[in-house]
């Protein structure tokens, strides 16, 4: 991907943006239309309580027959006309151009039913006038008459009774027991022409009573058609706005679904795209922290880290380059410094050989001397004395020359054979019994009964031992103790063998040379400083190992491992 | 004759003081000698020597330690060094210290009492 980081950061985030922006901008509209909505809401709400207050005042004229009423009802029929005026087109096209024809419609029709019934409620007040009057005269001649057959003063002032009930009540109830008094008259005197005026206004106000009666039928049926049309048009806009809220809240929890999900995605995965060209120097860093100098870091991004990378991969040329130059410099000085070991132990040695080698010459040319110029005045004994010397210098000088053969190794091959260790150690031990007697030394041996089997050299392990020996004689000088343990290790087939002394003890600046050949704390001719380094290579010969351990004044520890013996190694 | 000169004979090996020892006496000094350098030291405490002739290198107190000694407590004393190994440093230094000889073994007889002569002319001189 060839993008630079920057890119790839402002993808990461963008794009989460973007989701949350796009939710929150059709929010936005979808709330503005609820909001609108809202309006038209009011306008549904303001018509129907026009329409609830034209009902209103439609119940009072029903219940009090009086003509203020149909004045009231007449004027919230205006109100709700003028109001309906002046909604605006845009709210009408909105709510809907059908629904206000049919609502003015309605108003019309209930408009004219209402003149309608006022003209119907003037004939029946016209019509009441006349019963009221014909009631009169009848009543008046009944009771002057006192008599007319069947019909009484009482049954008259009876049917005026209802006739005034209804005048007062103009209900149903009312009008039906009037209208039944009428029809008991007529059944009563079928002949009277006197009560024909009276039925025949009766007649007409029970027809202009039906035709009322139809009128606010109709005035009713069109006033709930009116109440319909208004609740009806606030309910569709209520439930447009649920519809709306309803499809905003899908909406909303859309764009945070995905915004939750496709966002910590992008985030990821951006984050990775970053992170991943660094992540990767530092893994290479850690492997040439490890040494491995020849990693070297992918061009694989063109972004920021390309140069990075680029810039990381030259100074590890140059690194390798200083490197490789400091190693050849390091592996000269090395060599340099082999050989400066090399020529300071030759000299070391040189010196020790010479220093080592003079002394019996010197001894033997001194005696020689003294021989020659005094031969003729020396006895016998001093004479047999003079070749003593000279034969023990010669053997010393002898011993000197093969031990250092020996320690370069072109001394003859030593036998090897199965060999008890235990009972060589005893061996040895008795070689140096004299000298530990004549030194006043006491020796002690904690060595196991059981023998203990190796492959060796038995001159060898004895000189090893005898070596070692000597060694802490003299450096016990007059008294002391040597103790010789051996321990059988059976668990890594060997056997350790300390062999300590109460003696001075050796320095610790000296320890490090001790098996170094002519390294000697001791004067001369008590060691030729190459016993310890004789051991050293004997030990080293038969698969061993050789350590000293030692505290100036208390004495010293030489530990020998030997391995134990295996067939097929002689 | 040396005219009964003290003559102090330091070496490690026993040899050496013997053989020297007779030599020395036939030639007229009086000889002591010594095995190592701890006893001279104290011998010196006691004594005075005119001429010292040590070996080098003789275990915890050497001939250097000898030659420190004897040169502090009487300048006089000449001191005549004698060593199985010598390398030129350790020439010098023994000369600087003010030893009069340096012989490295083997070495002749004569070659040890030439130098001894010489140590004797410088006390003469002195």
């Amino acid at each position: 991907m060839q993008l630079k980081i920057w890119h790839k950061m402002i993808i990461g985030i963008a794009i989460p943006s973007l989701i949350a922006l796009l939710g929150g901008l059709l929010a936005y509209g979808y709330i503005t239309d609820v909001k609108n909505r809202q309006g038209f809401v009011m306008i549904a709400d303001d018509m129907k309580e026009h329409v609830l207050e034209i009902r209103r005042n439609e119940k009072n004229l029903l219940l009090h027959k009086d003509v203020e009423y149909f004045k009231y009802c007449g004027d919230s029929i205006s109100v709700l006309k003028n109001y309906l005026s002046n909604i605006s087109p845009q709210s009408t096209a909105e709510i809907g151009e059908s629904n206000f024809s049919e609502l003015r419609n309605s108003i019309q029709m209930y408009s004219d039913t209402i003149n309608n019934l006022y003209g119907q409620f003037q004939t029946e007040t016209d019509v009441v006038e006349k019963v009221r009057e014909e009631g009169r005269k009848l009543e008046a001649y009944i009771a002057a008459k006192k008599s007319n057959g069947e019909l009484s003063t009482n049954f008259i002032l009876n049917v005026r009774r209802l006739e005034k009930n209804y005048m007062l009540f103009r209900d149903k109830g009312s009008f039906i027991a009037f209208e039944s008094a009428i029809l008991t008259m007529k059944n009563i005197v079928p002949i009277c022409y006197e009560c024909i005026p009276y039925t025949q206004v009766a007649y007409s106000l029970s027809k202009a009573y039906n035709n009322s009666e139809s009128l606010i039928n109709e005035l009713q049926a069109t006033g709930v058609k009116l109440e319909n049309i208004t609740y009806g048009i606030a309910g569709k806009e209520r439930s447009r706005i649920n519809a709306f809220l309803n499809r905003t809240h899908t909406l909303l929890v859309a764009a945070l679904i995905l915004l939750c999900t496709i966002g910590p995605l992008l985030v990821y995965k951006t984050a990775s795209y970053i992170v991943a060209p660094i992540k990767r120097l530092s893994d290479i860093t850690k492997k040439i922290t490890e040494g491995d100098l020849n990693q070297r870091a992918p061009l694989k991004e063109h972004d920021e880290t390309y140069s990075l990378a680029m810039s990381f991969n030259t100074m590890l040329d140059q690194l390798q380059l200083t490197h490789h130059s400091l190693e050849q410099s390091i592996e000269l000085l090395h060599e340099k410094q082999i050989e400066a070991e090399k020529r300071a132990s030759l000299g070391f040695l040189i010196s020790g050989v010479t220093h080592e080698l003079n002394n019996p010459l010197n001894n033997i040319s001194l005696t020689a001397e003294s021989m020659r110029e005094d031969i003729n005045e020396l006895t016998l004994e001093e004479l047999k004395e003079y070749i003593q010397d000279i034969l023990s210098q010669s053997e010393r000088a002898k011993h000197i020359v093969s031990d250092l053969l020996e320690f370069v190794g072109t001394h003859k091959a030593a036998v090897m054979e199965k060999l008890d260790i235990i009972n060589l150690i005893e061996e040895a031990a008795s070689l140096v019994a004299n000298q530990l007697r004549v030194s006043n030394i006491n020796l002690k041996m904690d060595i196991p009964n059981a023998p203990f089997f190796i492959n060796g050299s038995k001159s060898k392990l004895e000189e090893i031992f005898v070596n070692i020996m000597i060694n802490a004689v003299h450096a016990m000088k007059s008294s002391g103790r040597i103790t010789i343990s051996a321990r059988p290790d059976k668990e890594h087939k060997r056997i350790i063998i300390d062999i300590s002394d109460t003696g001075c003890g050796i320095p610790e600046k000296d320890l490090k040379n001790i098996f170094e050949p002519f390294f000697t704390t001791k004067p001369s001719g008590e060691g030729t400083g190459l016993g310890l380094s004789v051991a050293h290579s004997l030990v080293m010969k038969h698969s061993g190992d050789i350590s000293v351990q030692s505290k100036l004044g208390e004495g010293t520890t030489f530990t020998i491992t030997l391995p134990g013996f295996e067939e097929g190694l002689l | 004759m040396a005219a009964g000169l003290q003559l102090m004979i330091i070496d490690d090996e026993p040899i050496v003081g013997k053989r020297l020892k007779r030599m020395f006496e036939k030639e007229g000094y009086a000889v002591e000698t010594f095995l190592n350098g701890a006893s001279a030291i104290e011998a010196l405490e006691k004594k005075h020597f005119d001429i010292i002739v040590t070996d080098l290198m003789m275990g915890s107190v050497d001939g250097m330690k000898v030659l420190d000694t004897a040169v502090k407590k009487n300048a006089g004393t000449r001191v005549i060094i004698i060593t199985g190994f010598g390398d030129q440093g350790t020439i010098d230094e023994a000369l600087n210290k003010g030893a009069s000889d340096f012989l490295i073994k083997p070495f002749k007889f004569e070659e040890l009492y030439k130098a001894v002569k010489k140590a004797e002319s410088g006390l003469k001189a002195t």
